[in-house]
């Protein structure tokens, strides 16, 4: 992979203030691909797509469902029809929360470390409508406890919503077997895959999997614009989470027809340009290949995991084994706020990181810990970058 | 601590940016927490010394170890420092508007409201009789028990006491002259004047003046306002002067056989020295209802020294 060569395609990258940015878990930078294919909407063809009968929005429609069939393809879903476009994963999680019929008692199983938007949607639903919901904790290591996930278990459990990876730790929980182990009990498996997308091949028809979200702008995409991928069968039988326009085929003053999946769960209009982004970061990482992003990643945080784990007040979250977090190294330094830390490797060094409980409160709050320095890393990082921020570290701890 | 001061310096910096508006917002949260005695807003408290630190970085690691290591402490440094300069500004512009001055009463140091000290300048009344600046002292600058007979005068309604102690041909005495009329006339105070020559060239107005009120005193002030509205060279000519007084309605060959005579210059030699044991340093010196105001004052200042 040529690290150099990638970087020209990122405007930040080659602008004249120096930066390094090491909060790609948080949102990453958008190649020119990407940027271009969001001005061509504006420019080109600002219309409404299946709507009009007009040539334009004949062509824009016809590029949004060939981002659809695109997306489809990218994940390995059987049929494009399984593919809703949603705001973010958020929202995706939330559309599934809203239109799956959980009932009282019903349980819904998560992790210790999700991030709120797979979490207050259960705790919601746990107050109006009495289902469990339950946290299945980690090991001490922080990676993912199978014994834990089957004690846990039983034919209660509807639904088994979790992170695949961690953007608290970097940790990916072994998906394909807790979705092997959920369907025995004939639950459901939602999976929040924001971190996991843009980092490693997916494969939903393997995995099996019943639900999965994603968000454009962690990989790469425009902000604004994510992935619900649901099975068909499981897609037709759920009600909209938003209705309006777009999403039926009739209405009168007292009844309506609802489109088919996915344009029933579509309503109003969509993030056209965002749309058309997505499939160019699509297009554009399938282009890298996962292998050399995922290579790249682990040999950037294996240096930089060795390198603070030399630093005595520098205490990493997770696995000490750097090929356990994807890109993702989060650590606290003793005798210093996070915040303080970050601003200073800013100010410093020009390096962006992620200082805080990174929408984690709950885990964070579980533990006593304030928050965490987290460095999240991308394929146009390079080991040159790595070097400066251990050096601004090297710098920060000194004054402790 | 560092949350009062951020917000003090953010909010200043807010009124031109916005970005400093959204940091000073968080700062005043953190006051909240202070004054309720509730722990400050980590998160605004570090990115402060996040800031702060980081810039110290990249120019002394010993100066950023010690900022990281006492901002507590520099904090309450910069916070009494801060009370004190605002308490000694506030005083400042009170003094300004209520004596002219930012130093106080006759204080002639630097004032930003009056840079060029313009009204603290006098005529110095020194051994030499010339103009010019000097360091005022308010020292025995007293009426108490000192009888100001025979002097110019008007009766009022004696609520309130003004004696302007001036000098024709002196910068400052002319232009605090107008003012302190114009207070005279719309209160209705009681007013004494006094010619106090600071150059020798018009010591024979002290006689000429002595004798012109003695001849019709409604018709001295007439001859008064001339003899300040005039060139300063013109009232050193007694020619010039004599010209005044006719226009004025008086009698000049009369004034001038007063003022010759030995009688006037006993009387006026007399007045001379009762001014002088009053330790006048400059003119004008007004004292309105005792106090003394040295230096030309803002109209606003002599009238604030009223009943």
């Amino acid at each position: 992979m040529d690290t150099e060569k990638i970087r020209k395609d990122f405007p930040l990258l080659n602008g004249k203030e120096k930066v390094i940015c090491f909060d790609n878990a948080c949102s990453t930078l958008r190649p020119n691909s990407v940027i271009e294919a969001i001005s061509n909407y504006y420019r080109d063809f600002p219309v409404c797509a299946g709507r009009g009968s007009y040539r334009l929005s004949a062509r824009l429609s016809e590029k949004c469902e060939d981002t659809r069939k695109t997306v489809a393809k990218f994940i390995n879903a059987k049929s494009q029809k399984e593919i809703v476009f949603v705001k973010n994963a958020t929202e995706g999680i939330n559309l599934v929360a809203s239109s799956l019929s959980l009932e009282k008692g019903d349980m819904v199983l998560t992790t210790d470390k999700e991030h709120n938007s797979n979490l207050i949607p259960w705790q919601m639903l746990s107050e109006k409508k009495a289902i469990l919901h339950e946290v299945v904790l980690s090991n001490e290591d922080n990676t993912f406890s199978l014994e834990s996930f089957r004690e846990k278990m039983n034919e209660n459990v509807r639904l088994v919503a979790m992170v695949w990876t961690s953007n608290l730790d970097g940790v990916t929980i072994p998906a394909k077997e807790i979705i092997e182990i959920a369907h025995k009990y004939g639950a459901k498996v939602l999976l929040d895959a924001t971190q996991a997308v843009p980092h490693m091949k997916i494969d939903v028809a393997d995995l099996d999997v019943d639900f999965l979200v994603f968000s454009g702008h962690k990989m790469l995409g425009p902000c604004g614009i994510g992935v619900l991928y649901g099975k068909l069968d499981l897609l037709e039988e759920m009600n909209p989470f938003l209705a309006g326009g777009g999403t039926v085929s009739y209405s009168d003053y007292d009844k309506y027809k609802f489109l088919a999946v996915p344009e029933k769960f579509e309503a109003g209009i969509q993030d056209y340009a965002g749309i058309l982004g997505l499939r160019e970061a699509i297009n554009y990482l399938e282009k890298i290949g996962f292998e050399k992003i995922s290579e790249h990643e682990k040999e950037l945080n294996s240096y930089i995991t060795a390198e603070l784990q030399k630093i005595d007040c520098i205490k990493i979250i997770g696995p000490a084994d750097a090929k356990l977090r994807s890109g993702i190294c989060s650590f606290v330094i003793q005798g210093m706020e996070v915040h303080q830390a970050a601003i200073m490797l800013d100010e410093m060094c020009g390096i962006m990181v992620r200082s805080g409980q990174h929408c984690v409160h709950s885990w964070f709050n579980a533990h006593n810990i304030n928050g965490s320095v987290r460095v999240s890393l991308y394929f146009y990082n390079t080991m040159e970058e790595a070097k400066i921020f251990i050096d601004g570290i090297n710098k920060i701890v000194k004054l402790i | 601590m560092i949350c009062i001061i951020s917000f003090i310096m953010l909010s200043i910096l807010g009124i031109f940016s916005a970005s400093h508006r959204a940091l000073a917002r968080e700062a005043f949260d953190c006051v909240l927490r202070r004054i309720t005695f509730r722990p400050c807003n980590a998160t605004f408290k570090d990115k402060m010394k996040g800031k702060i630190v980081g810039k110290l970085m990249k120019r002394s690691v010993f100066a950023a170890k010690l900022f990281n290591k006492y901002l507590e402490a520099f904090s309450w440094i910069f916070f009494i420092l801060m009370v004190a300069s605002t308490f000694w500004a506030i005083k400042g512009a009170y003094n300004f508007y209520q004596y002219g001055s930012c130093n106080g009463l006759n204080q002639s140091g630097f004032c930003v409201f009056d840079p060029t000290g313009e009204n603290n300048k006098i005529s110095t009344i020194s051994s030499d009789g010339q103009c010019s600046l000097h360091k005022p002292s308010e020292e025995n600058l007293r009426l108490d028990g000192v009888k100001l007979e025979g002097f110019p005068e008007i009766k009022g309604n004696q609520k309130n006491s003004i004696v302007f102690i001036g000098c024709y041909n002196c910068d400052y005495s002319r232009k605090a002259y107008p003012d302190v009329m114009e207070l005279v006339k719309k209160t209705n105070s009681d007013f004494k004047f006094v010619h106090f020559p600071v150059k020798d060239q018009t010591n024979f107005l002290s006689e000429y003046a002595y004798c012109a009120y003695n001849q019709d005193k409604d018709k001295f002030w007439i001859l008064n306002q001339k003899l300040f509205e005039s060139k300063k060279e013109d009232v050193q000519n007694s020619v010039f002067v004599d010209g005044l007084a006719r226009e004025a309605g008086f009698d000049t060959e009369k004034i001038n056989e007063c003022a010759k005579s030995d009688e006037t210059k006993k009387i006026t030699e007399n007045q001379f020295q009762t001014i002088r044991d009053l330790k006048i340093y400059g003119t004008p010196t007004v004292f309105i209802n005792g106090k003394a105001l040295v230096g030309p004052k803002p109209y606003r200042v002599y009238k604030g020294q009223l009943n």
